[in-house]
């Protein structure tokens, strides 16, 4: 792990824990996200740590799995980290999915948060 | 158009301009990047203007067109917008394929530049 740049670290260690909270135990995401923190879920913004964890833990399924395909970390200008996974998911006993999400990481107080978070999956409208 | 937050604005605007420019002469999107813009481009990374550019301009295809299926923004703490943009493309003659990216804008002296840019191809779900 020592010739992994710095941000692929903390990116791959965030996603890593943040879908297994999200499939195990999503109420425990509430430490990744700060008061100014902004989620777009399926083009519906949300804001501060409270609007999000709402969102979250009321979204309408019993079980979750996640699988990621592809995850790119990058360092931004501003010393945060930017992160972008594709994947495929499963909700209850529906077709899998499959999805993308993007992450601004930013470390506060020694502790790397979720600064902005969106949400989307890959539906298209296919013809015409 | 009055009621969309500033960083809509921007962000919709700039995606609009980066896939006119992209489908018709993507050698122009010089004029988007700066030095320190990172891309990684279906896994691989390339630091900087000149090699941003030149992965862009070799890509293999003569023609190109994409399709705007979905785009978010959100302001980041530090003053840059986050745009994420799901669509699909279609390159000369090929099957179309779904694509997703993501651009960090940055506000430097009056010129609004893309930081750092992701781009992936969606795979096929089978």
């Amino acid at each position: 792990m020592a010739d992994t740049p710095m941000w692929e670290q903390i990116g791959t260690g965030f996603v890593q824990h943040y879908y297994q909270q999200f499939d195990t135990d999503r109420v425990k995401l509430a430490d990744l996200y700060t008061d100014t923190s902004c989620l777009t879920w399926e083009g519906v913004g949300f804001q501060g740590k409270n609007a999000i964890m709402g969102k979250l833990t009321s979204l309408p399924f019993q079980t979750i799995q996640h699988s990621i395909t592809a995850q790119d970390h990058h360092p931004t200008p501003d010393s945060c980290v930017m992160t972008m996974v594709m994947g495929q998911l499963k909700a209850d006993q529906d077709q899998v999915m499959g999805f993308q999400q993007v992450f601004l990481l930013k470390n506060i107080d020694n502790k790397w948060v979720c600064t902005n978070d969106m949400f989307r999956l890959s539906l298209h409208n296919f013809g015409a | 158009m009055g009621d969309k937050p500033i960083w809509e604005q921007i962000g919709s605007s700039f995606v609009q301009h980066y896939y006119q420019l992209f489908d018709t002469d993507r050698t122009q999107l010089g004029s988007i990047y700066i030095d320190a813009s990172c891309l990684t481009w279906e896994g691989q990374q390339f630091q900087g203007k000149a090699a941003i550019v030149e992965k862009l301009s070799s890509l293999p295809f003569t023609k190109i067109a994409h399709s705007i299926t979905a785009q978010d923004h959100q302001p980041t703490p530090d003053s840059c917008i986050l745009s994420m943009v799901v669509g699909q493309l279609k390159a000369d003659e090929d099957q179309v394929l779904g694509f997703q990216k993501t651009f960090l804008l940055k506000h430097y002296s009056n010129v609004r530049v893309r930081a750092n840019k992701v781009f992936r191809l969606a795979p096929h779900i089978l």
